[in-house]
């Protein structure tokens, strides 16, 4: 570091050093804490990964420490945003993977971070110590109706914040869809165990068995919301939608009324409650989602000879990840596209027979990226089969409660502005409030309204969002690793799947490939800037720099928050107003530091930190 | 404005649209993309490595000298990653991007293969490409055998050219047999009988347990079944028909379903993309449904319409033509698709 001069600003966590930047020499400071829109700004533009979480993981940081070979803190990075990180390295839907750089036209495929998510709590050690950040008791009581993902990530970030949490279960054991809904050979049991203890181990009294209700025997909402602070609904959406179909009411449900007809979340449900379950030599599921492919899976090892799942789109379009169906696939699952069932069949006895389809094209986009199914008149086709499970989405079940809440039209909870029903003091998170959607996000919206429970119930405002600006000395990738292909899982032979019970398909990332993998991360919280007062425009960065990154520009765009916009890039050279690195498309190789004869380029990491106030 | 018309795929579509293209459009650029190391070859002729001292060479449809005189840039080992169909450009694998003003997709078909026997993938040799068929064939003893699974026209092919140099053909059976020919039980019975009658030994109703590496000095492979019957071979080669081999397209924003999903004229939902070939589903509005059609005079025709619709044209593809396979007088099986230039 002899080579360029190196300041440094005391260290001080609660300071606010948005203000102090100076230019004219190289500044390395080695930590500072920025509330400036610019600084949260950038990380939420150019660290897609973690804005596309909705848990706010911190990706580069645990991906990084586990280059390092410190899978204990990876995983504790992960535990800061989630508290299920083995359970999501596994049944994550990755939308993550989907924004991340790496998959981006011309750079590859994204890096394997659920994968790696799973590798950082596979090779912690054995007894590995938990961090939690305990706040002092507060004394406040608080209520939660459902021990699935959202409410556990609840009551863990609720217990730290001070507050005595009880967790109400109707189910026998805590976890929700994570114990019931998803098979074991995605999931495995012990682990799922053994996170969800270390969720509720800091004080959480959890009731199994108690049913929520307006019966006589249930517990009432009425009664939590008198004996406690604040209650919180987190029951979910465990109600089957009936399958729409010619000829039967909007709200008749098929599975009820025909023999070998099953909802698919039932079908999961009842089988991960102990039931016996039977399915025949042909088995259709409709529905395209993680409960379809479950359902198709979960036949194959029942004994069914022939699976086909049968969607509206294409596969191309529906919301599960793209290892879960190459693994359905290898499996025997068939996927069909392009229809939609209309009638179901039956032979001259009434018994289920199959299923009549009608042939779709693809139409206009919905909303999320999927698209419209338009039926082709006419076009009517019957697929026999012995078995159908319908896994075509979930809705929630309000009758639980016995105080009149406002909904919206999807029947789903609202909720005001500072996370709480219309009855003062119940407030609502996951699916019960958005409908059905995905494990990470029951676990990320859980967190986000703990964090407004707990405003309410304090009164005040107890952390700020800043971002911590650190810095780094030197790059920590080399360009070779950019072309280091995408690890594959390595998974289970078929031989060892079918014929064995809930062995885990998915065996893991050993050390090795969890090595290779995670440097393939481009550490998109790594800052690269030009100090344009030191710079010489000698363009040796430009020259050696393998994408368009470093870019000669007039001027920069402020957008109205104060977030830095487009660049506007000088034509001639007379225009140049500076040389600036284009975060967008900087792939954070190095190579520009290295070669740069004035040092004029520093490297900062930025990430999202919680202060306290 | 000169047009960049890119065809990505070396087969039969690609270089018959590419020769129309150049005919239609004289002062255009013309690139073909393929992931391949040869020029257009015919793997159809791929038999011929059996009876003839042959070199790739001998199966190249068009010389060097015809790219060079028409103009046709062949980029060879280029894989593509991605279409990006609003920017129009497509990327390589070695970070290259390409733009286009039209597309053609002609990528294809890859060997499929059962999820159950994706274990086995390593033991069984295929024959798509020259190399693998220079493999099989230098593994391959004088009068060795040959166990094909599944059989498909492609397989069936291989098979009586295998039986008339003296070696032995074992076929499991299964429900791609005849692939692409839709047979029915009746029809089925009588082309097994042809086979058998042609030399073939066919297994039916036998499934797979295990294939293994055989023991040293032994026959290279080993297949077990589920009823505990077993056979020794020196090849083991699958047949189960043609998947569409076009990943890249996925995210594209064209629609897609098992293959590119186009019209009659051959075009995609994006304006400036086509596909031609086993890598589309073309729309049937005899039968409503979109279907794949294939062999050589087939994709050829897909070709040339996909070209002619790209330079201005609006003509469209008879879907209702469908093949049978037959037995010839000869007690010899023949299928349509067999038929080449």
């Amino acid at each position: 570091m002899a080579d360029h001069e190196i300041r440094t600003i005391r260290l001080d966590e609660n300071e606010d050093f948005s203000n102090t930047q100076s230019y004219g020499q190289r500044i390395v400071t080695p930590v500072r804490f920025s509330t400036d829109p610019r600084d949260i700004g950038w990380v939420r533009e150019n660290i897609p990964c973690q804005t596309a979480c909705p848990a706010d993981t911190n990706v580069p940081a645990y991906i990084r420490t586990i280059m390092e070979e410190r899978y204990g803190r990876s995983y504790e990075l992960n535990r800061l945003a989630n508290v299920l990180p083995g359970v999501l390295g596994r049944i994550c839907s990755r939308p993550c993977e989907a924004a991340c750089r790496h998959g981006w036209p011309g750079n590859g495929a994204p890096v394997a971070i659920c994968h790696l998510k799973r590798a950082a709590g596979d090779h912690k050690q054995i007894g590995h110590r938990i961090t939690e950040d305990l706040y002092t008791p507060t004394g406040k009581r608080v209520a939660i109706v459902g021990a699935g993902p959202a409410g556990l990530a609840a009551a863990h970030d609720l217990t730290t914040l001070g507050h005595d949490v009880t967790i109400f279960e109707k189910e026998d054991r805590p976890g929700g869809m994570l114990s019931y809904g998803i098979p074991e050979f995605r999931l495995p049991r012990d682990l799922l165990e053994l996170e969800i203890h270390n969720t509720i181990r800091l004080g959480v009294d959890l009731k199994t068995g108690v049913s929520i209700g307006s019966g006589e025997n249930d517990v009432k909402i009425t009664d939590l919301l008198r004996d406690y602070d604040a209650v919180l609904l987190t029951t979910g959406c465990a109600a089957a939608i009936p399958l729409p179909l010619r000829n039967i009411g909007r709200d008749d449900d098929v599975s009820l009324s025909v023999d070998n007809v099953e909802n698919g979340l039932d079908f999961l449900m009842e089988l991960h409650r102990g039931e016996e379950k039977q399915v025949g030599k042909r088995v259709a599921v409709v529905g395209a989602g993680f409960t379809a492919l479950d359902c198709a899976r979960v036949a194959k090892r029942l004994g069914a000879d022939d699976v086909a799942i049968h969607i509206r789109t294409t596969e191309e379009y529906i919301p599960v990840t793209k290892d879960e169906i190459h693994e359905a696939k290898r499996e025997g699952v068939i996927i069909h596209g392009l229809r939609t069932p209309v009638e179901l069949l039956s032979d001259d006895e009434g018994r289920f027979r199959g299923v009549k389809f009608v042939q779709n094209r693809l139409g206009g986009w919905r909303s999320g990226g999927r698209r419209q199914a338009i039926p082709i008149e006419g076009s009517e086709f019957d697929e026999p089969c012995d078995t159908l499970l319908i896994a075509i989405g979930q809705k929630t079940v309000t009758d639980i409660l016995d105080v009149q809440v406002d909904l919206d039209r999807w029947g789903n909870v609202r909720l005001g502005q500072d996370g709480m029903t219309s009855i003062p003091g119940l407030f609502s998170a996951g699916d019960f409030v958005n409908g059905a959607s995905t494990v990470v996000e029951a676990v990320g919206h859980a967190r986000k309204l703990s964090v407004r429970m707990d405003t309410w119930l304090m009164g005040r405002e107890r952390r700020k969002k800043v971002v911590k600006i650190s810095s780094v000395d030197e790059p920590l990738r080399q360009r070779s690793f950019d072309f280091i292909p995408r690890q594959e899982m390595p998974t289970e032979p078929l031989s060892e799947r079918i014929n064995t019970d809930n062995k885990e398909v998915e065996t893991g990332y050993d050390q090795t490939l969890a090595l290779e993998e995670a440097k393939r991360c481009y550490l998109c919280y790594h800052k690269y800037e030009i100090d344009i007062d030191n710079c010489i425009y000698c363009r040796a960065c430009i020259e050696v720099a393998p994408r368009d990154c470093i870019k000669m520009v007039d001027g920069v765009e402020i957008k109205g928050d104060g977030t830095y916009g487009s660049l506007h890039e000088a034509s001639e050279w007379d225009k140049v107003g500076a040389i600036w690195v284009d975060n967008n498309e900087c792939i954070r190789c190095g190579a520009c530091f290295k070669v740069c004869p004035t040092k004029c380029i520093s490297i900062t990491r930025n990430e999202i930190f919680y202060q306290d106030l | 404005m000169t047009e960049h018309y890119v065809i990505i795929g070396n087969g039969v579509a690609g270089n018959e649209a590419a020769c129309h293209l150049r005919q239609r459009d004289p002062e255009s650029r013309i690139t073909i993309i393929t992931a391949g190391r040869l020029l257009f070859y015919s793997r159809y002729e791929l038999p011929r490595l059996f009876h003839e001292d042959c070199d790739w060479r001998d199966f190249l449809v068009n010389p060097v000298e015809y790219y060079v005189e028409n103009r046709i840039n062949v980029r060879r080992n280029s894989f593509v990653t991605h279409v990006d169909a609003q920017r129009k450009s497509i990327n390589l694998a070695h970070k290259e991007s390409i733009s286009y003003s039209q597309l053609l997709v002609a990528s294809g078909g890859a060997t499929n293969l059962p999820a159950e026997l994706s274990d086995f993938a390593p033991l069984l040799n295929r024959f798509n490409l020259y190399t693998a068929a220079c493999q099989v064939r230098d593994i391959l003893p004088k009068k060795g055998k040959v166990v094909m699974l599944g059989g498909d026209v492609l397989g069936l092919d291989l098979a009586r050219n295998l039986i008339n140099e003296g070696y032995q053909v074992i076929l499991v059976a299964t429900e791609q047999t005849f692939w692409p020919h839709r047979v029915d039980p009746d029809e089925r019975k009588l082309l097994l009988g042809a086979l058998t009658d042609m030399g073939v030994e066919v297994i039916e109703n036998a499934k797979i347990e295990t294939i293994q590496e055989g023991a040293p000095g032994m026959s290279a492979r080993h297949i077990l079944f589920d009823d505990g019957c077993e056979i020794f071979a020196d090849v083991v080669m699958p047949f189960f028909g043609l998947l569409p081999a076009a990943d890249f397209m996925m995210g594209s924003g064209v629609d897609f379903e098992r293959g590119l999903l186009v019209g009659t004229n051959l075009r995609t939902t994006d304006p400036s993309i086509w596909a031609a070939g086993d890598v589309c589903q073309i729309w049937s509005p005899e039968e409503n449904q979109y279907r794949f059609y294939y062999g050589w005079q087939n994709v050829k025709k897909m070709g040339e319409i996909a070209a002619r619709n790209m330079t201005g044209d609006d003509i469209h593809w008879e879907t209702a033509t469908d093949h049978k396979m037959y037995i010839d007088e000869n007690r010899q099986i023949v299928s349509p698709y067999w038929e080449h230039d």
